[in-house]
């Protein structure tokens, strides 16, 4: 192996481990922003998406399958504040911004998910 | 020598790709939505899955009739009903369970349990009088097991599979997968009830929040974790909670905890016990943890009530 040849793959192999630390960087940077995103979905079709990260306080109103779900976002969470269903358990759930913890509106067929980072799998 | 480093670097990226691959599905039944997520497998599984949800949903339903023969028809006669063996099975395993710890789970408590609900939307404590008549209709109800999957309902008791149909659904996903040879899996059922495969990572184990517990969680894999808990369908009149979680004893909605976890290798026994731990001691619950070798942990104004000695509980 001449010098030329070892020079060359000397660049190869620090270009490859370049590459490596700016993904892995990347990578951890993006999971640091936390840009937490809800969707809402009606009988499992996205009807809204929202960035919860804005932290913006924003009314939603949203058409279920047995009525009208008022929805609202503040400081980064959000929740349904006002519902037409029988145990208001939707309701009663308060303001979310944990991932993992969906909003779920049984009766009106509402599902609200929360995505971005998160330490946990799933929450109970 | 360039081409064996360029084939490594391709072959880790491949790799990488790989471990990332998901199947996810959410499907509404019993009164939720199921969230499925398969690390390993494909979308003939999950709808394998969901079918099988939506099934015992329908067979468990006792608030909507409809094309099967359900706890909603069988609610409503007092004649032999042949079911399904699905059904047959599911009903005697809700009326074994109290022979494995969980003696204060009655699935004869429907009609209880619906005018505790309807009295507690109004912010009302349900009538003494009304309380006692469905008690009585408990003690002097009962459900005929016969040969060829017939049943019959002797009583007025109205039967309700709420907190165990879920967990009983989830033991049937688990042989499922099982039979497919799929280890890697999260099945959420509404958070009451999840079943845990292995998480593609080191060690296997799954982080699973707790809502009761501020900013703490817990890890686990290759188990049931059932959860019965006031937070959610609790209702507050004066200083004390009346839960949706009735003793069939006396008929009281309070319960002695706001949450228990039992982490379990039985869905259904799992989702019992924890529904029936709410009344039960400490002392009570650590005889059943060493009887039915299940984990237990109960929350109690944000913090640990009690734990079993091999949970550990971890901070964010």
């Amino acid at each position: 192996m001449n010098k030329k040849t070892l020079r060359n793959d000397l660049i190869l192999i620090l270009s490859l481990i370049t590459v490596a630390a700016v993904s892995l960087a990347l990578v951890l940077s993006l999971r640091k922003t936390n840009n937490l995103i809800a969707k809402i979905s009606v009988q499992n079709n996205v009807v809204e998406t929202i960035d919860l990260s804005k932290k913006e306080e924003h009314d939603y109103f949203i058409k279920g399958l047995n009525g009208e779900l008022h929805v609202h976002t503040k400081d980064g969470a959000i929740a349904i504040v006002e519902s037409n269903c029988p145990h208001q358990d939707c309701v009663k759930m308060g303001y979310v911004h944990e991932t993992n913890k969906p909003i779920i509106c049984a009766y009106n067929a509402v599902y609200i998910a929360i995505e971005g980072a998160s330490n946990v799998d799933v929450e109970i | 020598m360039k081409k064996k480093i360029l084939s490594l670097f391709v072959i880790s990226l491949v790799s990488c790709s790989q471990a990332s691959k998901v199947i996810e599905s959410k499907v509404f039944c019993f009164d939720t939505y199921i969230s499925t997520s398969l690390y390993e497998g494909n979308k003939d599984n999950i709808l394998e899955l969901e079918k099988s949800f939506t099934y015992y949903s329908k067979i468990s339903d006792n608030y909507n009739d409809n094309d099967l023969v359900n706890v909603y028809k069988i609610n409503r006669s007092n004649e032999e009903i042949t079911v399904s063996s699905e059904l047959y099975d599911l009903l005697k395993t809700s009326f074994d369970v109290k022979n494995h710890g969980a003696k204060y789970f009655n699935p004869l408590c429907g009609s209880l349990a619906n005018k505790w609900k309807e009295s507690l939307k109004s912010k009302h404590i349900l009538d003494e009088n009304i309380k006692n008549e469905e008690i009585l209709k408990i003690n002097s109800s009962s459900l005929d097991f016969k040969e060829n999957n017939i049943i019959q309902r002797n009583g007025e008791a109205e039967i309700d599979l709420g907190g165990i149909a879920k967990g009983y659904a989830l033991d049937k996903a688990k042989d499922y997968l099982k039979s497919q040879n799929i280890k890697s899996y999260l099945v959420n059922g509404g958070s009451s009830s999840l079943l845990l495969g292995e998480k593609k990572n080191k060690d296997g184990l799954f982080s699973i929040g707790i809502s009761d517990l501020d900013n703490k969680y817990i890890k686990a894999k290759n188990c049931f974790v059932s959860t019965s808990a006031t937070s959610l369908q609790g209702v507050k009149i004066g200083d004390i909670t009346y839960s949706h979680i009735i003793n069939p004893f006396d008929g009281s909605a309070i319960n002695l905890y706001d949450a228990v976890i039992v982490i379990s290798n039985n869905g259904a026994l799992g989702d019992a016990l924890s529904t029936s731990m709410m009344f039960s001691s400490i002392d009570e619950i650590k005889q059943i943890e060493k009887d039915e070798d299940v984990k237990v942990l109960v929350i109690k104004d944000n913090e640990i009530k009690y734990k079993n000695e091999s949970i550990e509980v971890f901070s964010r």
